[in-house]
């Protein structure tokens, strides 16, 4: 599955209802699941594209180009470390889109888009095996469970912690220059303006 | 001397005397200064060691005074502290509001320092214990108490264990160090842990 990353704009709203208006999404999530588009334009302006590092998740091949997902990295109390987080659309879960997307934002976060990150981590809640699995295949690393750790909608919840570090990109970047069979998709993050995205 | 439970800490035999916890006034700044300009105590964080009293004294002013939860750690009755212990509700979320369904905050950090002429004595164990009953008691939102100790920080990793905390993992280039990166151990206790018992063993059919 080939994914594109790139800036999130205000006519991004309406494909983003799409997800963000879906409880199996939201469940995991920490917010509620989004009744109309006023609030999620007021979150796309306000914490979205102020935001310093979320990327809208677009496949390329296909016939619609509009994002089906997103991906960012919020800051930590240290510079050095990243969170990760991420959600797809329904309608693309089972074929890899989350994987080749945070994947894709491995590489550009440690390609040089966010300077000092020396960790990216993950926090996953133990129930949520399918996004477990998804970090795993990105090449995760598995560091422990942290138990009650976070207050999700009414409950103390288990969270298991995973990372990337950049000794581990390193490693990978090697490997796939070793071996240009297992070549890495070269992940673009395009800055300007979707020329496909007029249908505000 | 009162009984321990788990695994036996011979170190815990020598002069274990009654470990309190009090606030800190500003009158304290001379004891402080003495563990905080110490390199020893300070080696495993993130400040270098004060070099004047002045230091301490600010830090007692600006830090430790408007602090959530920062105590002085006295032994045997004696007024002057021998180190100090705080804990931190996690940033990352307001503190809980009173009403249901608002967002809320699970869990603290504890970190603690004691001067070096009182280490292997079970101190900061009794300290660390002392707080995380008086905290668990103190804020009810709270359930999860969680320490990092660097990797190489073996005697911190003792005292957290003996302290009933469980080891969770090691965190990868977690935090930078005086300048390096390190790899932290996190440790937690939560609120159903209890004394003695290993943390694991707890669930619904236990009869405790």
């Amino acid at each position: 599955m080939e994914v594109t990353l790139r800036r999130f704009e205000l006519s991004d709203v309406d494909a983003m209802m799409a997800w963000a208006s879906d409880p199996e999404v939201a469940a995991f999530c920490r917010w509620e699941p989004y009744e109309s588009t006023e609030p999620l334009l007021a979150y796309l302006r306000d914490t979205v594209l102020p935001h310093p590092w979320f990327r809208a998740i677009c496949l390329t091949g296909g016939e619609d180009a509009r994002p089906v997902g997103a991906v960012s990295l919020a800051p930590t109390a240290d510079t050095c470390r990243g969170e990760l987080g991420y959600v797809v659309a329904r309608a693309q879960w089972g074929k890899g889109v989350a994987t080749a997307a945070v994947k894709g934002a491995v590489a550009a976060v440690f390609g040089g888009e966010v300077e000092g990150l020396e960790r990216v981590e993950a926090l996953v809640d133990v129930d949520n095996t399918a996004s477990q699995r998804v970090v795993e295949k990105a090449g995760f690393r598995r560091e422990g469970v942290l138990r009650r750790h976070y207050w999700h909608k009414g409950r103390v919840r288990d969270l298991v912690m995973y990372s990337f570090i950049s000794s581990d990109h390193l490693a990978e970047q090697s490997r796939s220059s070793r071996n240009p069979a297992t070549q890495l998709q070269h992940f673009s993050t395009i800055c300007v303006p979707n020329r496909m995205c007029s249908f505000f | 001397m009162p009984r321990t439970f788990g695994c036996p800490a011979p170190e815990m035999e020598v002069e274990a005397a009654e470990v309190t916890l009090r606030e800190f006034t500003e009158a304290d700044t001379e004891a402080f200064f003495a563990w905080a300009s110490d390199p020893r105590v300070v080696r495993f964080q993130r400040r270098d060691a004060y070099s004047h009293v002045d230091e301490a004294r600010r830090y007692i002013v600006d830090k430790v005074l408007p602090h959530p939860w920062y105590r002085a750690i006295c032994v045997a009755g004696a007024d002057r502290p021998v180190g100090s212990i705080s804990v931190k509700p996690a940033d990352d979320l307001p503190l809980p509001e009173p009403e249901p369904g608002a967002p809320r905050c699970c869990r603290a950090s504890v970190g603690y320092r004691v001067a070096h002429a009182y280490w292997g004595r079970g101190v900061a164990t009794r300290a660390v214990r002392a707080a995380a009953e008086a905290v668990f008691a103190e804020w009810p939102w709270l359930a999860r108490l969680e320490a990092i100790a660097d990797v190489e920080n073996r005697a911190s990793q003792r005292v957290l264990e003996k302290a009933g905390f469980a080891r969770e993992g090691v965190l990868r280039r977690y935090v930078v160090l005086k300048g390096t990166l390190r790899d932290m151990v996190m440790f937690s206790r939560v609120r159903d842990d209890r004394e003695g018992k290993p943390p694991e063993a707890h669930g619904p059919s236990d009869g405790v």
